[in-house]
């Protein structure tokens, strides 16, 4: 089953074995900013996990940051 | 640069009507510092208690330890930025009262905080059991903000901590220590064969009341920098940790950092102790690049063969660590790594968050996970009702006799990454 590691320090996804990996914001608010106002912080919210779901359907063949 | 820590012992506390030493004895007028603390207004109140070592006591949850100083001669004035002004420390002398403690607790900011036990089996895991120790114990106003309160306490234990050496100048001291700070262009330039050697001394700064304070500035806004080994004694870096207890760089060990000691031991004999390097543990990725990069820049521009690097906490900052570890090996400076492990309850889970092979040389302070069963005391300072909520305590931690339950992650500096404690592990 396909799985997407979405998580702020790329060094650790990739240490712990994950494939397709998406860096994020920051460890507090990995998919948030909270120095963003509500629209620009959606916007931000829909674009990593539109990016997630691209990461999801592509094939890979190794340890792979999109 | 050179600092003169004038070190008097006390083996003894007590209140009593007039602040000051007799002996070994040091008498503290509880009133009086009362009332310095109580000038806050954010503290609603301030409880004042003494343990000793093997008193049957429990103390928690700790937030921060501090070893009273103050300065007898030279500029400025201890733990800058916060009693001192912000003027540069670590020349001149500093009055040391060695042997005791201030700990601050109460019921504050967070859950992750510590405990100490003056005796049985937990006074084997925290180095708070052997020192004599004045509890703090820190009500805030219920109307203030959570990191106003942090602050109210931080400040609370500097002060107390500054308050009671002050009252003890004119004692003479029982042993005075001196350390020089030379130069880069003097201290380079000594000792010609022996390998120059470095300190990248990391320092806690995700944010959310896990900071680090650098001369009041908080240190996940610095850029990696130099520091003098002279002014962090005088308390240039103090805590505002609210983490793990285990292994949080509380502003006792500091002060006294092993590490620095152990490269002042051997300076000048088998290795060149050039410098210190502070660097921080930011929440991005993007700061966890600029930072060790910058601090492994510092580090080539001192031409070290060699650097020691430490790390606070765990989890995130693993990947600080190996960051600067595989960029000084990259470098050409061979590194040592001095960390602590998470590695389940037994010990057989992978000990850090990331690794690299370019760490061949780890020093560990033990496995943070590893539980032990603490007995009833038959006094406990602070509130023993956030045993089930301080990290490492869990539901049920707290037993109806009073005993807990808890990891060695709770007891505060039990896995000191800075080698203050006694633990180690081994491979096996």
């Amino acid at each position: 089953m396909p799985v997407v590691h979405m998580a702020s320090i790329v060094p650790i996804s990739q240490s712990v074995g994950a494939n397709r990996i998406i860096p994020t914001v920051a460890i507090p608010h990995p998919l948030g900013d909270p120095t963003l106002d509500a629209a620009e912080e959606k916007a931000l919210r829909r674009k990593l996990v539109e990016k997630a779901l691209t990461a999801l359907s592509t094939n890979v063949s190794e340890q792979t940051v999109f | 640069m050179k600092l003169e820590l004038h070190k008097i012992h006390v083996s003894q506390l007590r209140f009593g009507p007039s602040t000051g030493l007799e002996g070994s004895c040091l008498t503290v007028n509880a009133e009086e510092l009362r009332a310095l603390l109580l000038e806050d207004s954010h503290l609603a109140d301030v409880e004042l208690d003494i343990a000793h070592p093997g008193d049957s006591v429990r103390i928690m949850p700790v937030k921060d330890a501090i070893e009273p100083r103050c300065k007898l001669e030279g500029p400025g004035e201890v733990f800058p930025g916060f009693i001192g002004p912000v003027e540069t420390v670590g020349e001149g002398k500093t009055l040391v009262l060695e042997g005791m403690c201030v700990l601050t607790t109460g019921r504050l900011v967070a859950a992750q905080e510590g405990i100490v036990d003056m005796s049985g089996p937990g006074a084997d895991y925290t180095p708070f059991s052997r020192t004599c120790n004045l509890a703090v114990v820190l009500h805030p106003r219920e109307d203030v903000k959570l990191h106003e309160a942090e602050h109210a306490c931080r400040i609370a234990g500097l002060k107390a901590a500054h308050y009671l050496a002050a009252h003890c100048k004119n004692h003479p001291a029982d042993t005075v220590e001196s350390y020089e700070a030379p130069s880069l262009r003097e201290g380079l330039g000594a000792h010609g064969s022996l390998p120059k050697v470095a300190y990248i001394y990391m320092l806690q700064s995700q944010g959310l009341l896990h900071d680090t304070w650098v001369y009041g500035v908080d240190a996940k806004r610095i850029l990696p920098t130099l520091i003098s080994p002279t002014e962090i004694m005088d308390g240039a870096i103090i805590s505002g940790n609210c983490v793990s207890a285990c292994d949080k760089n509380n502003t006792y060990v500091h002060l006294n950092n092993p590490i620095i000691r152990a490269l002042y031991d051997r300076h000048g004999k088998d290795l060149n102790f050039v410098g210190v390097v502070i660097t921080n543990e930011n929440v991005t990725l993007a700061d966890k690049q600029r930072s060790s990069s910058y601090a492994v820049k510092l580090a080539s521009m001192l031409g070290v063969d060699a650097v020691v690097i430490s790390e606070e906490g765990f989890g995130n900052p693993d990947a600080d660590l190996v960051l600067n570890c595989v960029k000084a090996e990259k470098a050409g400076i061979r590194t040592v790594l001095v960390t602590d492990e998470f590695a389940g309850a037994n010990g057989a889970s992978q000990s850090l968050a990331d690794s690299c092979v370019e760490g061949d040389a780890c020093v560990t302070g033990g496995n943070a996970n590893a539980t032990i069963l603490l007995p009833p005391m038959q006094k406990v300072i602070g509130d023993i009702g956030q045993a089930d909520v301080i990290a490492g305590g869990f539901f049920g931690s707290l037993k109806p006799d009073g005993s807990l339950e808890v990891e060695l992650q709770a007891i505060m500096a039990a896995t000191n990454e800075l080698g203050f404690n006694r633990l180690g592990a081994y491979t096996i």
